[in-house]
């Protein structure tokens, strides 16, 4: 008999120990009093929103879902979850056109591409900045990340059959950033594997995978791309290829939020969705070589993405790094720079979003490194912007220290 | 008038006792009402806190079936915020017998409970945790009910109806003169202090301890204790209530109550000794846990909060062993008729769901004795905080923007909640965070509903009822309580009983996350407070 | 992933044993479900009777100082407890008798730090105590928040301002000869309890509070900022969900996160904590260790597991992984020849280490300078 052998309860809430270390970690609580903390909103309040849905409370808009609160919590509570399922649940409020916008990364990018020098302009403007900050209360201070005049798609399609050439292919889901903001990431991951002799293609036309949908509310939106994108990967799994990412949200936004959160079955896909940084280890790991430059130096400070530490791969990252012989390696202390995606863009949380940084903006100026790495995009904006420090994803890094010759 | 001397004085501060003080103080009677512990400590506190539509009672009992049923619509009307209007279903399992339902069907409609058959698949859309192998399902109009908050709020307006309390006070023996009791001695725990109290009229309500009281005014009650063992499951589960249509036994009744559901309950004959010390053996547990399974099989895999057992007062009819068959009849008892002592009267059988109905008979024997000639209006006049119909109501009309903790305020206080209302900002402070009560519930629980120690506050506010089982609320609430009353010492002791209190249900159920919770409470305490 | 040892646990028995492990030279990878019970210490560690030299430098070597000194400290209760080793701000006293005169600090809305339990204490000791509760605009920020409220938050603001509140102490203070102050001070700054010590003019003693602790926060950071300044892989939020385990010695583990890419090593250390922590977990027939199915020492019947009375010893708190003398896991009555276990999972199967903060480091250590020797030979 399977009598209490086990006991259970969605993101297992029932595990919480009231222990409150969660709360301890969460970088919200620390900057907005307004916020109830993940132990209240997410296990807490389960229990009363179960009673009543009434109970649900509107304050659970400021988690930034950077699943900080799941990391440290000693009871393995779904803490991140339960909080963004119970918004996904209960809020009914409608999402605000800024939310829109903002959370429409894909679409934003293929309006702005075409036009990318006036889009860039006109994004980086005094008067815009203000323009937009009045309609749409995107906060004036921050600075918009700049599109590039052509996409990622558009350059792997010139480059289709020089991949194909490769014996060994792999599958890379480039993302939104990668896609329309910054297609050298893409260019230097194909490098390094084109480097291990390895191919890669793109999917059968992925969408963006729906993150900030999900954290600004707009769970149809977001369902209807998880589950487009489940489709294109299945193909890519069906003809036996690995998919590869270098953004550590998309990625477990791919494997991990689909299935728990909009209830999308991603277990077809699931286990050949990969950080292209693990893919590579893994490889290397396995007696592959790269040749490294042997005059290149530099001073590198890993900053690990909430999202990384909550895939818990940052040590893959960490461990390339510190094999390019020229790499002075320091490991930041793990702490959320407060962008958290679209969060930090909007006026109401800008002061919030830079004290969160602080700490780690205080560190990185102590170390002051030659380059701060790390696998996010969002990140990478949010503490460029704040410390003036260049950030490079570390597939970029590793892209800049190896010498391979067929580069174009 | 000295400040000593009553009408009636009602001894027990259950359900019974404080319903009859309410009806007694509502007809213009002076009253007292004396506990030894706290409202609601015996078998009033110690059940499903189901609201019955009577159908359990149907086929086998029908006179309380219709008592159920008018009791249960009188409830709705004057405590909605004691009330949860869940509904529920009687479930027949593949292992049932499917021909009874209509016996039960049958049955209730002649008590006047609706009774509507429903398709499975329809009961299991309704409640989704329903055992999916159902073979047929019957609504009735059940419900649940917080004994704790509704003898709060009678005891509430028996003292807004000049009525006094004391609570912690036993009675020590009887003022006698003759064949007339005049009074009582009684000796408060918490301070040590003894008086005298004085009446024409003594109630005895104190439920099967009322066997004891009669025993101390030299009568005899023949008294059965039946002892029902019940769990807690850490998170509400289904959302209406449960039984199986079958006759009644053992585990076939799963309630929703606040945050939690329970299941319950079993029949034990036990002697009057073990009556202050029941306590729920392994073999209740896995009883409890299989049977219930077999409703809601996510019970099986649903972590335990709590495991305890109630005394129930029933009044012994025939030999049958397990008191199941028993009648929960209500008896009066004028003890001068039945043994010529004069000024005393026995209140007892019944059950929570017709505790007003029981008051009323109380009350017209109390009535008749000193000549008093006024109407029962308990059936039609609200208790305190049941203004509204929805807590939700409540809460928005007390504040604009409700906190979560206040919104649970107004979901335990009813209207009353608007006493917390004007409260400092440091007032909403948590005490409780598994159940969301502020330091100014508790402030309001101590200045207005007589908490004096921390189980008094626990069942009057819900703290230590949630998952950590008192674990942070404890020490919190305990420096309250210490700086309301003045004596630090009494509250560390009340602390350790607290906790000794929550260890008690506890360990029946000690393994998984109880465990795991229960070893972190040891460490807190022991290793980091130094209790 | 291939290291010379991977620690199962990431508490204070995990993070000695890794830091023990690295310094010698060792690769080792620690694996941390999650924060841990560090996060709930009370500032002493547990049964450490006799002067321990290397405990305190290895601390030390971390930025946490420790002192020994036998003795007693206050417990947040007003009660006195037996201590020895403690982190220094804990004020380890040789008798239960701190002064004539305290004056206890706290805070407005402040509910985790019991001024009235620790006066009536104090008070039945002899001393006169007079509360104050502290009003600082600072704080009002935090007020707005019911939950926030809470000795970590509050150490945050106390970071910046506890000048203001020396200040603040300074002023109030007669003729007090004791300032008792809960333990909400120096949580990333950890000459912050010392400089309050330096300017208030009268024995200052921190208490605890109801956890999170601060002190245990901040040790549990320095201690893992030390591991992994030394090189260690230090895996957080990441579970060790089964083994692979071929004649005798264990080959790898399995993580949640790192699924199909296992972690190798020559010797793995178990750290995983009792009940809480779910080194040990329990259903109604039995309790069990979740990642090699260890044997555990309990008793058969469920009813014996406990004592009916809260405050008395619980025996399933005695419970543990059974070991040999050298501290090697038995599965089947046979020890596994490279895991060892360490700390709390041990309950009190090895009595001689004592048990809480004492066995953790005492069984880390042991077995750390096992592993040394064995790849030494």
């Amino acid at each position: 008999m399977k009598l209490q052998e086990y006991t259970s309860s969605s993101h297992n809430f029932e595990e919480c120990m009231k222990c409150t270390v969660c709360t301890a970690y969460c970088p919200v609580l620390q900057v907005n009093p307004l916020y109830p903390g993940p132990k209240q909103a997410g296990p807490d309040g389960e229990r009363l929103r179960l009673k009543d849905p009434f109970f649900f409370n509107y304050a659970l808009k400021y988690c930034l879902n950077c699943k900080r609160c799941e990391v440290a919590c000693p009871s393995g509570v779904k803490v991140a979850d339960l909080i963004q399922a119970a918004r996904i649940k209960y809020d009914n409020a409608p999402v605000k056109w800024r939310d829109r916008l903002l959370a429409s990364t894909d679409f934003m990018g293929r309006l702005a591409r075409p036009v990318a020098p006036i889009a860039n302009a006109v994004t980086g403007l005094g008067v815009t900045k203000t323009m937009m900050d009045a309609m749409f209360k995107i906060d004036h201070r921050r600075t918009f990340p700049k599109y590039s005049p052509y996409s990622f798609e558009f350059w792997m399609g010139r480059h289709e059959k020089e991949q194909a050439a490769f014996s060994e292919q792999v599958a890379y889901f480039h993302g939104c950033y990668v896609n329309y903001n910054y297609p050298k990431l893409g260019k230097h991951l194909v490098k390094i594997l084109n480097a291990l002799g390895v191919g890669v293609q793109l999917l059968d036309k992925e969408k963006c995978c729906g993150i900030a949908m999900i954290t600004n509310g707009m769970k149809t939106e977001a369902t209807k791309h998880a589950t487009h994108n489940v489709e294109v990967l299945s193909k890519a799994v069906d003809k036996g290829l690995m998919v590869l990412t270098t953004s550590s949200s998309c990625t477990l936004t791919l494997r991990d939020e689909y299935p728990s959160l909009l209830g999308v079955d991603n277990s077809g896909v699931r286990d050949f969705v990969m950080m292209a940084t693990r893919y590579i280890y893994e490889k290397l790991e396995k007696g592959a070589t790269l040749r490294f430059k042997p005059d290149y130096k530099k001073k590198v400070a890993y900053h690990t993405p909430c999202h990384m530490e909550k895939l818990g791969w940052g040590v893959f990252s960490e461990k390339l790094l510190r094999m390019i012989p020229g790499v002075e390696f320091t490991m930041l202390d793990s702490a959320c720079c407060g962008i958290a995606g679209t969060y930090g863009f909007k006026r109401e949380n800008y002061e919030a979003s830079q004290a969160i940084g602080q700490p780690l903006f205080d560190q990185i100026k102590s170390v002051n490194p030659d380059v701060v790495a790390c696998d996010c995009e969002t990140c990478k904006w949010q503490i460029e912007m704040s410390t003036g420090y260049t950030v490079m994803n570390p597939i970029s890094i590793l892209a800049e220290a190896i010498e391979y010759e067929k580069e174009k | 008038m000295s400040n000593n001397e009553f009408d009636v004085i009602i001894i027990g501060g259950g359900i019974t006792g404080a319903g009859t003080q309410r009806d007694c103080a509502m007809r213009g009677l002076r009253t007292l009402l004396i506990e030894r512990s706290d409202i609601a400590t015996g078998a009033t506190g110690r059940n499903h806190g189901l609201l019955h539509s009577g159908a359990r009672y149907a086929v086998n009992d029908p006179e309380s079936a219709e008592e159920c049923i008018k009791e249960n619509m009188i409830l709705r009307r004057i405590a909605s915020h004691c009330v949860d209007e869940t509904d529920g279903l009687f479930i027949t399992l593949p292992e049932d017998d499917l021909a009874y339902q209509q016996t039960f069907v049958d049955a209730c409609r002649k008590a006047g409970i609706s009774a509507e058959v429903i398709d499975p698949e329809l009961a299991k859309r309704l409640e989704p945790t329903v055992n999916p192998d159902l073979t047929g399902a019957v609504r009735v109009p059940d419900g649940s009910v917080d004994p704790f908050r509704l003898c709060a709020a009678n005891m509430l307006d028996a003292k807004l109806h000049g009525g006094q309390v004391r609570l912690h006070t036993t009675v020590t023996g009887f003022i006698r003169e003759g064949d007339t009791i005049h009074g009582v001695h009684t000796l408060n725990l918490n301070t040590g202090q003894e008086r005298d109290f004085y009446a024409s009229v003594v109630v005895n309500a104190g439920g099967i301890w009322g066997h004891d009281i009669a025993a101390l005014a030299g009568v005899n009650i023949s008294m059965f204790p039946a002892k029902g063992a019940l769990l807690v499951f850490a998170h509400r589960v289904n959302n209406m209530v449960i039984n199986r249509c079958r006759k009644p036994a053992n585990a076939d009744i799963l309630v929703p109550g606040d945050t939690v559901c329970i299941i319950g309950t079993t029949s034990t004959r036990i002697p009057f000794e073990e009556c202050d010390s029941v306590s729920v053996t392994p073999e209740e547990v896995t009883l409890l846990v299989t049977e219930g399974a077999k409703m809601t099989p996510a019970l099986s895999s649903t972590r335990i909060l709590r495991a305890y057992a109630g005394v129930r007062p029933l009044v012994s009819a025939d030999d049958d062993p397990s008191g199941r068959n028993i009648s929960r009849g209500i008896v009066c008892l004028d003890h001068e008729e039945r043994d010529g002592l004069k000024g005393f009267i026995t209140i007892t059988g019944g059950k929570l769901m017709t505790y007003r109905l029981m008051a009323e008979i109380a009350t017209d024997a109390v009535c008749r004795k000193l000549a008093v000639d006024k109407r029962c209006e308990t059936a039609t006049t609200p208790l305190p905080g049941s203004g509204e119909r929805s807590y939700e109501e409540v809460a928005r009309k007390i504040w604009e923007k409700p906190s979560t903790a206040q919104k649970a305020a107004a979901a335990r206080l009813g209207s009353n909640a608007s006493r917390i209302r004007t409260r400092n900002r440091l007032d909403e402070a948590l005490i409780c965070e598994c159940e969301e009560v502020s330091m100014g519930e508790v402030k309001d629980a101590i200045e207005h509903l007589e908490a004096t120690t921390l189980t008094d506050l626990r069942r009057r506010t819900r703290i230590g009822m949630g998952t950590c089982q008192g674990e942070f609320c404890a020490c919190r609430a305990a420096s309250l309580l210490a700086n309301a009353h003045g004596c630090v010492e009494r509250e560390r002791e009340d602390l350790k009983g607290f906790l000794q209190e929550r260890w008690k249900g506890n360990f029946p159920i000690g393994w998984g996350d109880t465990l795991r919770e229960a070893e972190y409470t040891q460490w807190v305490y022991k290793h980091v407070l130094g209790v | 992933m291939k290291f010379n040892t991977v620690i199962i646990g990431g508490g204070l028995a995990g993070l000695v044993a890794g830091i023990s492990l690295q310094k010698a030279g060792r690769s080792t990878a620690i694996i941390s479900t999650g924060q841990n019970a560090l996060h709930f210490f009370s500032g002493s560690f547990e049964s450490i009777e006799e002067a321990p030299q290397r405990i305190i430098d290895l601390f030390a070597e971390a930025g946490v100082r420790l002192h020994y000194a036998p003795g007693v400290r206050l417990m947040p209760m007003g009660t006195f407890k037996k201590s020895t080793l403690s982190l220094e701000d804990i004020s380890l006293l040789p008798e239960p008798k701190i002064g004539s005169k305290a004056l206890i600090v706290s805070f407005s809305g402040y509910h985790d730090f019991f001024c009235s339990f620790l006066a009536e204490g104090l008070e039945k000791q002899g001393m006169s105590c007079r509360i104050k509760m502290l009003d600082l605009p600072e704080l009002e920020k935090l007020e707005q928040s019911p939950s926030e409220m809470r000795s970590v938050q509050i150490a945050r603001t106390m970071d910046r301002i506890w000048e203001n509140v020396v200040r603040e102490i300074r002023m109030l203070l007669r003729d007090e000869d004791t300032v008792i102050l809960p333990q909400v001070f120096g949580l990333r700054d950890t000459s912050i309890p010392d400089r309050i010590r330096q300017g208030i003019p009268a024995q200052v003693i921190f208490t605890g509070t109801l956890p999170p602790s601060v002190p245990g926060i901040r040790t549990q950071l320095l201690l893992k900022r030390r591991y992994e300044l030394l090189g260690g892989t230090y895996l957080m939020g990441d579970e060790a969900t089964g083994a692979h385990v071929h004649e005798g010695s264990v080959h790898s583990i399995v993580t949640h996160n790192l699924g199909n890419h296992f972690l190798e090593a020559e010797n793995f250390i178990l750290a995983t904590g009792a009940y809480f922590s779910k080194g040990l977990r329990s259903n109604p027939f039995q309790i069990s260790e979740p990642i090699f199915g260890l044997d555990v020492e309990q008793a058969a019947e469920r009813s014996d597991w406990y004592n009916p009375e809260f405050m008395r010893e619980q025996p399933y708190m005695k419970y543990g992984v059974a070991t040999d003398a050298t501290l090697h896991a038995l599965k089947d009555g046979e020890p596994i020849k490279n895991l060892y276990a360490i700390g709390s999972i041990l309950g009190e199967t090895h009595s001689e280490m004592g048990t809480g903060g004492g066995l953790a480091i005492r069984s880390a250590l042991a077995v750390a300078d096992q592993i040394l020797k064995t790849s030494e030979e």
